[in-house]
Parts: C-alpha cells; sequence; structure tokens
C-alpha cells in the first residue's frame, strides 16, 4: 500500500484525496451537502462548451504568470511581482496603442506585444537589481511594487488616458481592430492561450535541456560552488526576473487587448497570484504548469456558479483555493513524512 | 451525525443535509418554469450601502411579481468579468438581467446584441440598445437638500466630500452639495478627497480625521457605505450626511439626513411592462417626486426653521418651481458654466466633469 | 487655516492611529521571523482578527471583549501556518499564502452576516487637563486603548527579547536551530510558539482595525496592511524597538497623502495613495545598502536568500 502511495499516480490520488476531504468538510461545517457543490463545480467549470471557454479564457494570463514566477524560481527566487508586471506591461502597451490608433499593418499587434513585454521585463528588472546588487530580498520589494504599478494603472485611467468619449467613466478609448488578437469559434478564447503553452513548452526544453537550465540549476542548489566555477549569478537573476517579467506583461496586454478592448483599472482579476499559487502547485515545473492553470482557472471560473445556483456568496472561491493550497500542502508534508519513515 | 452551522445557529443533522442536496440539485437542473431575473453586484451584497440597496430592490421584486425566481452574484469587477457572469446566467435561464453597476453598460450592450431575447437594464448608463435600457434615479435634488441642512449647520463654513472615484454620478453629488449649501450659506466650501476605493474604510476614517483637522465640520459622501464615516464624525463631534441607505442609527447625533435609494418598485414596474411584452429600452430616471430617491428623516442638530425652509424647497422641487441644475453657474475657475435661468443638458449633465466654484480639489 | 497647518495639525495622532493595527502586525511578524519563520499569512490573520473582533463586540456589547476574539482569531489561522509550515515542513511562502487566502475568504463569508451592526466602541482616553495643552494635547486626546496597547507592547517585547532567558532562546533558534539544540531547546517548538504568538498578535491589529479604528467590518479591509509587516519588520532590522518608527513611516505616508488631498495639493490622489509604498520601499533599499541586511537571524536568511 505504502509502496503504491509513493509513486506517481499514488501521490496525485492522495492530495487530490485531501483536497476533496477539506473542501468537503468546509462544505458541511457551513450545512451545505458536499456532493452537489463539488459537483455544481465541476459543471460550472466544465460542464458545456460555454463554461469550457470561459475557464480557458481565464487560463491565459494565469499560465503565463505562473511561468512568470517559475522561470526565476530555478534560481532561487521568490518573487510575487508577476501582478505588477502585468499591470505594467498592459500600462506601456496601452501608451503604444493609444500613440498609434489611426495605424495599420500586421506589425502594429505585434509591436504592441513587444512594447508591453519590455516594458513589463524592465521593471522586473529593477527588482532584480536591487536583489543582485544590493541584496535587498525581491519578495517584499515585488510585493510593494506591484501596489506601485497598479496605482500607476489608475493614475493614466483617470488622468491622461482617460477617453473623452466614455462620458467620464475611467478607462481608456477602445483599441482599434488591428490591435486585437484573433478569436477562435465565437468565444473569448484568443490566440494568447496556444502562445501561452508554446511558451511554456520553449521554457521547459530551455531549461531541461540546455546549458543554460543547468547554470540556474547549479546557481540555485549551491550559489558559492557555481560563482567559484565562474557562473554569473547576477546576471543570471536578472535574466531571469526580466524574462519572467515579460511573460507576465504579455498576458497583461493580451488581457486588455483581447478580453477587455481598453485599459482600465482592476484587469488582473488576481492572475498574478493565481499564477504564483500554479507555480507552485507545479513545483515550478513548466509541464505541469500547463494542467495546473487549468485547474485553477476551472475552480475560479466555478465561482460564478456557486454564487448563482448554490446561493452562497463570492468569498467562497477564495476558500475553496485556500483549501485546495493547504490539501496540497499537508498531503506533500504527509508523504514526506512517510518517505522518511521508509528509511 | 450533528454540526454546528454558524450561520444559522441550529445543528445541521442527516436529513438537512439530504434535503439541501436535493434543493441544490434543484436549483441547478430546474427547468425555468419560474422567470428568471439576475442581478450583478459590483461590491458585496451585504455592504449596508449602495449594493445592498439594489439587492433590498431584488427582494421587493421577488416578494411582489408572482412567479419570479432570482439569481444574483456579487463582487463582480467593472471589467469583461461581467461579460461573463451575465453570459451564465443567461445560460441558467434569466430572461431578465440587472446590471446595477456604471461601469457595466458596454458589457451589457454586447451582450444585448448577442441574446436579443433577453432584457437587460442597466444602472446609470447613457446609451441605450434594443433590448437594454437603463435606470437609474437622480439623487441631485435630494442632496441639494441635505446640501442646504449641511449649509445651515456649518460653522466654520467648511464642508467635506469622500468620495470614491471622480465619475459624473460623484461630480454631480459634490456640485448639487455644494450648490444646496451655498444657498443658505454663500461662502461655504467643500474640500474634496479621493479615497481611491468603493470600500476602504481605514481611508475613510482617515480621510474624515484629516478633513476633520481641517476646520471640517459637515461631511457629504458617496462611498460603498456610509457607515464608517457617519461614525467617526459622530466620534468627532461633527456631522455627516448619509447616502444609499439611512445611517442614523449609527449616528444618531451626526447625522443631518441623507439621501436614500428605494429601487423596489421602479424594479417592479420594469419587470412587469417586460412580462406584459409592453416593455420598450429607455432612460428610467425615478427622483424625489417618484419615491426612488428618498430624502432621510432629519437628524436633531437641524433645527425647526432649517426643516421648514428645506421643506419648502422641497415642495418648490416637487412641483417643478426649482431645478438644482438650472444657470446661473459658475465653474471652479470663475469661468462662467450656464447663464442665468439656462437648463443644463442630459448630455452635460450625464458626463459632468468639472466642479462649481466654492469646490476645493480636483477631478482628476 | 493654510496649507502647511492642514497638513501638519493632528498630523501625528493621524500616523499614529493608522499606524496602531499595522504596528501589533509588525510585532507578532517580527517575533516569527526572529525564530526563523516568515508568515505571508498576516494579512489573513488581520482579517479574520478583524471578523471575529468586530462580530463579538456586536454580538455581547464589549469592545474589549472584542479585541480578545480577534487575538484568538488570528492565533486559530497562524495554527494552520504552523502545522504546514513547520510539522508538515512545507515551502513557508506556500504556506503563508495558503492561509492568506483562507484568511481572506473565511473572513469575508462569515462576516457578511455582520455588516450593518452598530457596535459599542472605546471612548478616547480621558486626558483631562493635559488635552489643553498646545501640540501635546491633540495626541493625547485622540489616542484610544488600542493605541496604548500597540506602544506598550514595543517595549515589553522589546525588554523581553533582549533582557530575558526565552528571549535569548528565541533568538538562538532564529540564528542556529542546531546549536539552539545542542543547548537543549527545541526549534520546531520555539517556532510553533512564534507563529502562534504573532498570529494573536496580527488577530489582535485586525480587530484593533475593525473594533476601534473604524468601527465598521467589511471584506478585505486591511487593504495589504498585514503583507506590508512583513516586509517592514525587515526595514525594523528584526528588532521590536524599530518597530514603532517603521510602522509610524508607513501610517504616517498613508495620513499624509490624505491630508495632502484635504489641503487640495495639485498631485494626483492616485499618485498621492503610492506614497506609503514608495516610501516603505526606498527604506527598504536603504536598509540593505547601510548594512547589507546583517542582523538578519541567519536561519531566517536561509529561507530567504537562496
Amino acid at each position: 500500500m505504502r509502496s503504491f502511495i509513493l509513486t506517481g499516480p499514488g501521490r496525485l490520488v492522495v492530495t487530490i484525496l485531501a483536497v476533496l476531504l477539506l473542501t468537503s468538510g468546509f462544505f458541511i461545517a457551513i450545512g451545505r451537502d458536499p456532493f452537489s457543490l463539488l459537483w455544481l463545480i465541476a459543471r460550472s467549470a466544465v460542464g458545456d462548451g460555454y463554461a469550457l471557454t470561459e475557464t480557458l479564457v481565464r487560463t491565459t494570463p494565469i499560465l503565463l504568470c505562473a511561468l512568470a514566477t517559475a522561470l526565476p524560481a530555478r534560481i532561487g527566487l521568490i518573487t510575487v511581482g508577476a501582478e505588477g508586471q502585468l499591470y505594467f506591461g498592459a500600462l506601456i502597451g496601452t501608451g503604444f496603442v493609444l500613440a498609434n490608433l489611426n495605424g495599420t499593418g500586421p506589425w502594429l499587434f505585434f509591436a504592441m506585444l513587444a512594447a508591453a513585454m519590455l516594458a513589463a521585463g524592465a521593471w522586473a528588472a529593477g527588482a532584480a537589481l536591487l536583489k543582485s546588487h544590493l541584496g535587498v530580498n525581491e519578495t517584499i520589494v515585488t510585493l510593494l511594487t506591484n501596489y506601485v504599478a497598479a496605482l500607476l494603472v489608475t493614475w493614466v485611467v483617470y488622468g491622461s488616458w482617460k477617453n473623452p468619449a466614455s462620458q467620464g467613466w475611467p478607462a481608456t478609448a477602445e483599441f482599434p481592430a488591428a490591435f486585437k488578437p484573433f478569436t477562435f469559434f465565437d468565444s473569448r478564447v484568443h490566440v494568447g492561450l496556444w502562445i501561452a503553452v508554446a511558451l511554456a513548452l520553449m521554457l521547459h526544453v530551455l531549461l531541461t535541456r540546455t546549458r543554460w537550465g543547468l547554470t540556474l540549476d547549479i546557481l540555485r542548489s549551491n550559489p558559492r560552488a557555481g560563482i567559484a566555477a565562474g557562473l554569473r549569478w547576477r546576471r543570471n537573476v536578472v535574466l531571469t526576473m526580466a524574462l519572467g517579467g515579460m511573460l507576465a506583461g504579455l498576458a497583461g496586454i493580451l488581457e486588455t487587448a483581447s478580453i477587455q478592448g481598453r485599459l482600465q483599472a482592476n484587469i488582473s482579476a488576481g492572475a498574478g497570484f493565481s499564477g504564483f499559487l500554479v507555480a507552485w502547485l507545479a513545483r515550478n515545473h513548466c509541464l505541469r504548469i500547463v494542467p495546473m492553470s487549468l485547474l485553477v482557472g476551472a475552480l475560479l471560473a466555478s465561482g460564478d456558479g456557486l454564487q448563482m445556483l448554490a446561493n452562497l456568496p463570492s468569498s467562497i472561491s477564495l476558500v475553496v483555493q485556500g483549501l485546495l493550497f493547504v490539501g496540497v500542502l499537508l498531503a506533500g508534508g504527509g508523504l514526506r513524512r512517510l518517505e522518511r519513515g521508509h528509511g | 451525525m450533528k454540526f454546528r452551522n454558524p450561520q444559522k445557529e441550529s445543528t445541521v443533522k442527516l436529513h438537512h443535509l439530504l434535503a439541501s442536496a436535493a434543493a441544490t440539485l434543484a436549483l441547478t437542473f430546474g427547468a425555468a418554469t419560474a422567470q428568471t431575473i439576475g442581478y450583478i453586484y459590483v461590491g458585496p451584497e451585504k455592504d449596508y450601502g449602495y449594493n445592498t440597496s439594489h439587492d433590498l430592490g431584488r427582494q421587493f421584486v421577488e416578494k411582489n411579481v408572482a412567479g419570479t425566481r432570482t439569481l444574483h452574484v456579487e463582487n463582480i469587477p467593472e471589467t469583461a468579468e461581467v461579460e461573463r457572469v451575465m453570459e451564465r446566467m443567461i445560460k441558467s435561464g434569466a430572461s431578465i438581467v440587472f446590471a446595477t453597476s456604471y461601469g457595466y453598460l458596454d458589457y451589457a450592450i454586447a451582450l444585448g446584441k448577442k441574446y436579443p431575447k433577453v432584457s437587460f437594464m442597466h444602472a446609470g448608463g447613457l446609451k441605450l440598445g434594443d433590448n437594454v435600457g437603463t435606470y437609474w434615479a437622480n439623487s441631485d435634488d435630494a442632496i441639494y437638500l441635505a446640501g442646504m441642512a449641511a449649509g445651515s449647520v456649518t460653522k466654520s463654513g467648511k464642508l467635506g466630500f469622500i468620495a470614491a472615484f471622480p465619475i459624473p454620478q460623484v461630480v454631480r453629488s459634490i456640485n448639487a452639495f455644494t450648490l444646496g449649501a451655498q444657498a443658505v450659506n454663500p461662502n461655504a466650501t467643500t474640500t474634496v478627497v479621493w479615497t481611491g476605493g468603493w470600500l476602504d474604510p481605514a481611508k475613510e476614517a482617515e480621510a474624515s480625521n484629516s478633513l476633520i483637522d481641517a476646520g471640517v465640520d459637515v461631511i457629504g459622501e458617496q462611498v460603498d457605505s456610509p457607515i464608517t464615516i457617519a461614525q467617526t464624525a459622530e466620534k468627532r463631534g461633527i456631522h455627516v450626511i448619509g447616502k444609499d441607505v439611512d445611517v442614523s442609527k449609527f449616528a444618531p447625533k451626526a447625522v443631518l439626513t441623507g439621501a436614500s435609494w428605494n429601487w423596489g418598485p421602479a424594479m417592479v414596474k420594469v419587470v412587469n411592462e417586460i412580462k406584459g411584452g409592453k416593455w420598450k429600452p429607455s432612460h428610467i430616471r425615478g427622483d424625489l417626486k417618484d419615491g426612488t430617491v428618498v430624502l432621510d428623516p432629519f437628524g436633531p442638530a437641524v433645527t425647526e426653521p432649517v426643516r421648514k425652509t428645506i421643506l419648502a424647497k422641497k415642495d418648490d422641487i416637487l412641483k417643478d418651481k426649482f431645478e438644482v441644475w438650472s444657470g446661473p453657474l459658475v465653474a471652479q475657475d470663475g469661468k462662467e458654466l450656464l447663464a442665468a435661468g439656462k437648463p443644463m443638458s442630459m448630455e452635460m449633465l450625464e458626463s459632468m466633469d468639472f466642479f462649481v466654484k466654492g469646490v476645493v480639489g480636483s477631478v482628476k | 487655516m493654510d496649507s502647511l497647518e492642514i497638513v501638519f495639525s493632528g498630523f501625528l495622532i493621524s500616523a499614529l492611529r493608522s499606524a496602531t493595527p499595522l504596528l501589533l502586525a509588525l510585532l507578532g511578524e517580527c517575533l516569527g521571523q526572529r525564530t526563523g519563520i516568515i508568515n505571508l499569512g498576516t494579512e489573513g490573520q488581520m482579517l479574520i482578527g478583524a471578523m471575529a473582533g468586530y462580530g463579538a463586540t456586536a454580538a455581547f456589547g464589549n469592545p474589549w471583549l472584542g479585541l480578545a476574539a480577534g487575538a484568538g482569531a488570528g492565533l486559530s489561522l497562524a495554527s494552520v501556518h504552523a502545522t504546514l509550515a513547520i510539522g508538515a515542513r512545507a515551502n513557508q511562502f506556500a504556506s503563508g499564502l495558503a492561509v492568506w487566502m483562507l484568511g481572506s475568504g473565511l473572513s469575508a463569508y462569515f462576516g457578511a452576516a455582520f455588516v450593518g451592526r452598530k457596535i459599542a466602541s472605546f471612548d478616547s482616553v480621558d486626558a483631562g487637563a493635559v488635552a489643553t495643552w498646545p501640540i501635546v494635547g491633540s495626541l493625547v486626546s485622540g489616542v484610544t486603548p488600542t493605541v496604548l496597547i500597540a506602544l506598550l507592547l514595543v517595549p515589553v517585547i522589546g525588554i523581553w527579547m533582549y533582557r530575558t532567558r526565552t528571549g535569548l532562546r528565541w533568538r538562538a533558534v532564529g540564528e542556529s536551530p542546531d546549536s539552539a539544540r545542542a543547548a537543549g531547546v527545541s526549534p520546531a517548538w520555539v517556532q510553533v510558539q512564534a507563529v502562534l504568538a504573532g498570529g494573536l498578535l496580527s488577530g489582535l491589529g485586525g480587530a484593533a482595525l475593525s473594533v476601534d479604528y473604524t468601527r465598521t467590518w467589511a471584506e478585505g479591509m486591511s487593504a495589504g496592511r498585514g503583507l506590508v509587516a512583513v516586509g517592514l519588520v525587515i526595514v525594523a532590522r528584526w528588532n521590536p524597538w524599530w518597530t514603532l518608527p517603521a510602522a509610524l513611516l508607513f501610517g504616517g505616508a498613508e495620513a499624509l497623502s490624505l491630508r495632502l488631498q484635504a489641503a487640495n495639493t495639485p498631485i494626483s490622489a492616485h499618485l498621492l495613495h503610492t506614497l506609503p509604498y514608495v516610501v516603505s520601499l526606498v527604506v527598504l533599499t536603504l536598509t540593505y545598502v547601510r548594512a547589507r541586511a546583517s542582523g538578519a537571524p541567519a536561519g531566517l536568511t536561509a529561507v530567504m536568500d537562496r
């Protein structure tokens, strides 16, 4: 029994059981039937074509932000900055659009993406430089700068970039069609999803099959030896953070251009923090991040189903996410104990 | 098997669980024999403020229109998220959707094109669709009257206004408040502080204290819930004007009066029209006259002669003898906005982005 | 009153009031980080403390009971972090985030029943004749019991940490768990205690926010203070004595941004709202520049600067 539990599939089963037990326990404690609620979550996430597309729409930014978190983690950095990088990328990308409202040509879309990605990369690099050269803790820095980035977006959206045609409502002008990505099947799923998955694959290859990936691994597990062997720690700190930032910036501008159609406050819907959760669930493995993003995306998408059809308040989504996290961590700890007991 | 349910303070037994299971399943798979109406709120429906006022409307509808069941979702931000939620509601059977926050407008219109058989009612918008109507209530009259109370009670002549964001509805309130105060106290000024969020009690408390320390002795507000500001005012011995919901029970000495919503009857009217097939999308604008806006009862600080003056003005408004938004109106910088006797256009009114003279603060 | 007067009159008491909930959470997190455990769930603990504190005060009519309930709720939630991070040896950041999510969700869920209730709260401390003194007068008459508690805890915890034997043991656990173990101290047990104490204090801070400062409950009302507390511990150099200036720095920046608006400064309100975060960031960076983060408990460094 024990040997089964400790295998790959076994661990998965144990973890799933732990999560189901915790969530059911909570549902029972609030006087509701766990089975129908869990079933409702499943149906609201993937129960029909519409639910499925909505899950996919949710997943895209979460996937990118998870990658943005996982990449620096490979060198041992713990960053929660995806949220802020998302906002800053959206900000600069929008600036590009506003400066080119009457432009034409297919290059515009890609230039907008590039502008957003470079800006977000620079934003992340700033935090990275504080770490690489001054040793300032990156978790706290990124935490604080998240708030600043979100406030900067609010500032422009209420001030200089507010669309005069929106009757005082704080949002920028609508993005012209030239800047909107291709969508599928009359749904809101856009090409960004496939870009994100492709990036996950690319990163996976980069991190596991190239020398650079190996460099990062060494610097993470034994920085002193790595530096002594001539590996560049500082440069890679900035590089991984900047690349990660670019991914989150991509998420930001895609959300803005495709889903929202214009820049306004609160576009992230917490994708940065969900991304962090996903990266942790997937233990920073790029391939595993894909299914994990789907899982968390599905969970979040099911939140309205719970509100509407089971008459639960919106906080239920947060609670379930928290329980998911706790369940996974508990299961992990328990499995580790089991392993150690084994000798 | 017994479990405590803190929300309902009763023990839950097995058959309770089975019953709720059945009910949940019934809800999810239930056929829409009842007419389903959906409500979407931008904040918590139990905020005892703006969102609660719409939720009370929902409950009124459920009680007063036969054969309706309602779906309600809270905390939906004014982003594309709401389009998703509305669509989900429609797929769950909703034939009418109440989008209760200003920023939902474009999404409601877009979705209206996609689902021509569903009726949408949006709160406060200025655009219509073939199946999208808007509803709002003009609270400016009531706030003007409340401003009169403020202007009468203030000793320092300095009023304050705490609000979330400079959107037109808020800007109108600030201007109406100031105009009302200036009607009884021509030198009254209103200092504006933006909290940057619809619901942030700590900032609201701090903003109140800052204003009070700066000499303000009556505060008006437009945030999600007036409770924090009212209680801070009460604690520091100054006065306050309520909004959205009557908060006098939280601050019995501080509250002078307020402007509260009463959406229920207007909503019932629309629902019945839709049911009867007689509905045509329009901008429904309730006001003090039809009872969609209510001037709250006066607090103890408002003396008898002041009450008389205010009620007389209210009477004038009800009889169309007085219009808050008519000239002469002067902007903050002294420029004339509206000549004497001229009424304001609907466009200027609903996209107001300027402050009148006497308001201290920026619309940005 | 001219602009300068508006900004500075009552500013200190304003900063103090704004800083109190943060200060309590800061002290709590300081204890935890000193023993080598970082708790990102402080925000969730504050929220659950605010909710429980408000609810208890509304139910029993006694704000002191409310403070106690808030502290208790914070402690209970912290036990989740202790179980995960210490018991299950899970990654501390992950565990902290999980606790944050739980705290946010649970407080919003159960707190919905409490919105719109009026509560009996604290009166300001009766300052008597002192209230009429210039400058000090307005400072003293704005003080409420929670402000006093927080101010008193600073020296209490400071003295405890540096002058008592248990304080020494806790610091030893943070510096080197192995040598502590060799000296007969169980690091895990000390860490658990520290996390629980942190939970108690942040829960108390949350209750101070809802029961005393705002007298309201609203979802997410701590607005990130718990997270900021985690960062400010570094600014305070893990020293309880420095938590007061650190908290005042943040609280002061916040109070300042609102006062600048009240004084009609031409800077956009949104930019002003970034002030607390920017100031904290600058001070944080300077802290590192000047002392290269020396002073951090070595055990914590192992966790954070991998």
